[in-house]
């Protein structure tokens, strides 16, 4: 079976098989309580809400509040992904997104305009891992865009596990288990920017997931040469990557790894993806490929 | 390396563990938001969104699932939009096995669809957008719409 819907300002697809050893009914159940993941998880992280967790969260400034695990676990990652790169990642420029025009809801078209401040940074985010609390110490806007999708599919996997073969792909953020109908690997191309359907690589994989950060979609339509991904301490998108793609064995991972690579670009961001242990496959500006951990 | 690819992986796996843990995962589905408390004290953040606290309005949408079509290049798109409390509570995208697949809905260029030849029914890529499907869930919503 196959079904798609539509979540976090994309396409999420899931596609899986029963095999010989699960009903029909079981992969139903299963696969709808997949996408509940991605329900709770933009329920909870959505930067466009004024309802969501996140942004009730943002509006409590200097006051400890205790989290759901669907914010607080994808925010404990970005942060452990800001402190490794030293803030070339950082989870709280929401803001900064906003002024770049990243700031519409896609299902209702209401814009947000917060009034935080620019000036803070993940170092005034702090999380209580005992309490399960959030405390931020200035005004800012979190964006959990390079965690939540990824942690979002990382619980639909958790769904799906039982079921023979299953891909999970959220807008091409992908997570394959198992195997496919022939019983061979699933087969997973890494898509050629200029065309969404040619592609740069087919992979063959089973319980991993690959996640492409590029800048090719969702470009600002503020800022000229802008896209969704931008670098903090410059305020600017990096232009020297077109895509990046990694693999790993979570999707939550596979996100932030390649997400903060990008933002990182050049020699240091090859290494934050090699020093990790993963794979990886980037295109540059000049469209040359480079192959990370024998891809 | 091995190292620190561990750390990753042991946050990942926490991550997942501590919705089920929490017993989130099966009681808090079909709530509305948990952690809510109605009251937003702190003017910080202004949002152009009107945050509906009062039940005395009545609802703008009549609750119930609509299905809302749009088209794009590459022909009709068609949706399932289902409402409860004036929220969008699920778009599903009903048709997409009839004439074109997903990938052919994202706005490429018509030239590629010459070359479909490499055609690989899964592919990582920069994550696309909804844009494509914004007239079918506006169709959906009008005919939601209380009158």
């Amino acid at each position: 079976m196959k079904k798609a819907k539509l979540f976090m300002d994309t396409v999420v697809q899931i596609e899986a098989h029963c095999g010989k050893t699960m009903s029909e009914e079981e992969l139903d159940i299963r696969v709808s309580r997949a996408f509940d993941a991605f329900r709770q998880v933009e329920r909870a992280c959505s930067r466009f809400s004024p309802e969501s967790e996140l942004m009730q969260a943002c509006r409590r400034i200097g006051k400890a509040t205790t989290i759901s695990p669907y914010l607080f676990e994808p925010l404990r990652f970005a942060l452990e992904m800001a402190e490794w790169t030293d803030g070339s990642f950082d989870p709280s420029i929401g803001r900064l997104l906003e002024t770049k025009g990243f700031n519409s809801h896609y299902l209702t078209g209401v814009r947000t305009n917060s009034d935080a401040d620019l000036s803070a940074n993940f170092r005034d985010v702090e999380l209580n891992e005992t309490n399960r609390t959030l405390c931020l110490h200035k005004p800012l806007i979190l964006d959990l865009g390079a965690t939540a999708k990824g942690f979002a599919i990382d619980l639909a996997v958790s769904e799906l596990k039982g079921c023979p073969g299953f891909v999970v792909n959220a807008g091409g953020d992908v997570y394959a288990g198992g195997t496919d109908e022939q019983g061979d690997k699933w087969t997973i191309g890494i898509r050629e920017p200029k065309s969404a359907n040619t592609v740069l690589q087919t992979l063959y994989i089973s319980d991993a997931s690959v996640c492409t950060s590029g800048s090719y979609e969702r470009r600002s339509e503020v800022e000229e040469g802008e896209h969704h991904i931008v670098h903090p301490a410059t305020g600017r998108s990096p232009n020297e990557w077109i895509s990046c793609s990694v693999i790993a064995p979570y999707a939550m991972m596979a996100d932030a790894f390649s997400t903060a690579a990008f933002a990182m670009g050049g020699d240091e961001g090859i290494a934050l993806i090699a020093e990790a242990g993963l794979q990886g496959l980037i295109l540059t500006r000049d469209l040359r490929i480079k192959r990370i951990g024998g891809i | 390396m091995a190292k620190m690819k561990k750390k990753w992986v042991a946050l990942c796996s926490t991550a997942v563990a501590a919705v089920y843990a929490a017993g989130y995962w099966s009681t808090e589905v079909d709530k509305p938001e948990m952690l809510v408390n109605g009251t937003y004290s702190s003017p910080i953040v202004s949002s152009k969104a009107s945050v509906s606290g009062n039940d005395e309005v009545p609802s703008k949408y009549i609750d119930g699932t609509y299905t809302g079509m749009g088209s794009n290049r590459r022909g009709m798109i068609q949706v399932t939009v289902a409402i409860k409390n004036d929220q969008i509570t699920d778009v599903e995208i009903s048709d997409f096995a009839m004439h074109y697949s997903i990938d052919d809905v994202i706005g490429m260029p018509e030239e590629v669809l010459q070359i479909q030849s490499a055609k690989v029914a899964n592919v990582s890529g920069a994550t696309y957008s909804t844009i494509a499907f914004s007239d079918a869930v506006q169709d959906a919503l009008n005919q939601a719409l209380r009158t």
